[in-house]
């Protein structure tokens, strides 16, 4: 596939993702749209492009530690063939495997059950040291929200990263500038990302996380450090692909009704 | 009478055998939150430099860490005080509860600690952990208990917390002891009157037991080491003869020993039950030496058997 091929079907791999997010959203009456629409690219990346499951008993792991934004990992993993149609509009219905915050018991795929913030990031260290002790040469990623990051676990989890240079990690900073009530900055500034990270002895790349080519070029940097852990710092649009929804504090978990929705759909499928 | 041997500290036995189960085991690893040689795994970390990971003083992490060791494969074992480790409880609940990750949590300095205090003393531990799903919950008493309760640990495929006292303690089994979870041990049968236990004030209530015999008053002893899983129907067959029981433990009583035979109780046809609890009631821990607080909150063996004399005595 030539390139310009290869970005298109990027790109058209995202809106199928996106268009999964929102029928899932709209048929559960909840749920997170914003922070799912953000990492859109990310994952498409991770999975479609670097293809992180194609042999899952033998995989990279993923850890989504922004646990609420799992209708985009369901979505992936819908358009990967690994759930089915009903499954993925059971989600948040009783006794369904798709719960409102992902959960590793019910469904396989998922490497961890998050939904309390700030947990991920530790336990894809754990990932990474067993990979070391098994001596493989297996990639340990997470995926964590800028707001996230206020959590204080991160920073003992970044502190122990750092200190041991495990170059098998890559955090994934989803820097979609928002979290649950307003603006990030508004609530606690989590600025300067890059000084601070730097400082606990961190790889760091700063991207437009909706590019394709930026993403690329950030994960292959990744893959050829050899001393320190990276960190991606994407900066992503809260709601990104959706206007109404984009940058807006209001959509992290609103309800979607029918209006909105068919508006949401017009604009994916045009 | 039970016959008690040399004393011993129980988190040393734990350490020692540690290292014996790291040599037969080689994917069982250790996690230290700096507090590797007062909860004795530095004898671990010096045989297995390369399963040993020190987090520093960082519970949350290294709990995160020893949870993705034990996804993939590993018998992560982290230890520290049980009122630290235990206090990091959404970490322990999501991370690991949640998702069912078979993460070994040794709590030592459970109970009444010492002259570092109430913060350093886990008193709170049980109640706590008993409240998780999937989490296995026990506390030793003796050594060979404490030998065979790491056995099972480490060959569970659930996560578990282990609570281990400060308190130098001697042997109430024999070596043939096999430790079942779940099934209350009555080390010392009786008719009528009984103290339950659980970790070394079993040998306070032991002494009790011998005081109280002197004064011709029979009364046994029953330690639950297996506090999740609780077998209830064990516990009642046991109690269907007994008239005065007196519960002692080391713990504040929300959610400790005295609530599970309460509970027995209530969930049984048993009645006319004559029964009293000794324990921290709704409070902390203090300073002080070991046996000054033994005695200021009343668990001495002296005071124990004073208490079952006076509360039950007209009943015998």
């Amino acid at each position: 596939m030539n390139k310009i091929n290869k970005v298109k079907k990027f790109y058209s791999t995202s809106n199928k993702i996106r268009t999964n997010i929102i029928d899932m959203l709209f048929k559960a009456q909840s749920g997170h749209s914003g922070p799912s629409l953000s990492i859109v690219e990310i994952l498409n990346y991770l999975f479609f492009e670097k293809r992180i499951y194609k042999n899952f008993n033998d995989r990279d792991h993923f850890v989504l530690s922004k646990g609420h934004a799992v209708p985009g990992l369901y979505s992936v993993l819908f358009n990967l063939n690994l759930i089915k149609k009903k499954d993925l509009l059971s989600f948040r219905n009783i006794g369904t495997k798709l719960q409102g915050h992902p959960d590793r018991t019910k469904l396989k795929y998922i490497e961890l059950g998050t939904g309390a913030l700030g947990q991920g990031l530790s336990v894809s260290i754990g990932f990474a040291l067993a990979n070391l002790m098994l001596k493989n040469k297996k990639k340990s990623f997470c995926l964590v929200g800028d707001g996230e990051i206020q959590e204080g676990q991160i920073w003992e989890a970044a502190m122990y990263a750092g200190s041991h240079n495990l170059n098998n990690l890559c955090v994934i900073l989803d820097n979609n500038k928002m979290q649950n009530e307003t603006y990030t900055n508004k609530t606690l500034d989590v600025m300067p990302l890059k000084e601070k990270w730097e400082a606990f002895n961190w790889k760091v790349i700063e991207i437009n996380g909706h590019s394709f080519s930026q993403i690329d070029r950030a994960f292959n940097k990744f893959y050829s450090e050899n001393k320190k852990p990276t960190i991606i710092i994407a900066n992503t649009v809260k709601g990104k692909g959706i206007s109404f929804m984009e940058n807006s504090a209001l959509w992290h978990s609103k309800i979607l009704d029918e209006k909105s929705y068919l508006i949401a759909k017009k604009e994916l499928n045009d | 009478m039970i016959k008690v041997s040399e004393k011993k500290a129980l988190r040393n036995v734990f350490g020692d055998h540690l290292v014996y189960l790291g040599k037969k085991n080689n994917k069982i690893c250790v996690v230290s939150c700096d507090l590797k040689s007062a909860t004795k795994t530095s004898n671990f970390f010096e045989a297995f430099p390369k399963r040993s990971f020190e987090v520093g003083i960082a519970e949350a992490n290294g709990l995160g860490i020893a949870t993705g060791l034990a996804l993939k494969g590993f018998i992560p074992i982290i230890s520290s005080f049980g009122a630290f480790i235990t206090g990091k409880f959404l970490e322990i609940r999501t991370s690991i509860s949640y998702n069912n990750a078979p993460v070994k949590i040794i709590g030592t300095h459970g109970g009444l600690i010492g002259k570092d205090g109430a913060t350093q003393s886990g008193t709170q531990d049980l109640s706590l952990m008993m409240s998780l799903p999937n989490f296995e919950v026990f506390q030793p008493c003796s050594p060979i208990e404490t030998i065979q309760i790491l056995n099972h640990v480490v060959k569970s495929n659930k996560p578990s917390y282990v609570r281990i006292c400060r308190n130098n303690v001697g042997e109430v089994y024999n070596q043939n002891y096999k430790f079942i979870p779940g099934k209350p041990q009555e080390l010392i049968k009786s008719k009528t009157n009984t103290i339950i236990s659980s970790g070394p004030l079993i040998f306070n209530s032991l002494d009790a037991i011998k005081y109280l015999s002197q004064k011709k008053i029979e009364v046994g002893l029953i330690n639950i080491n297996s506090i999740k899983p609780f077998n209830f129907n064990a516990l009642e067959k046991i109690l269907k003869t007994k008239k005065n029981i007196l519960v002692v433990e080391d713990h504040v009583s929300h959610g400790g020993i005295s609530s599970l035979v309460y509970e027995t109780i209530a969930k049984s046809k048993l009645n006319n039950y004559n029964i009293k609890s000794l324990n921290l009631d709704d409070k902390f821990s203090e300073s002080g030496d070991p046996s000054d607080l033994e005695k200021a909150n009343g668990f001495d063996a002296k005071n124990i058997a004073k208490i079952f004399y006076e509360k039950f005595n007209s009943t015998k």
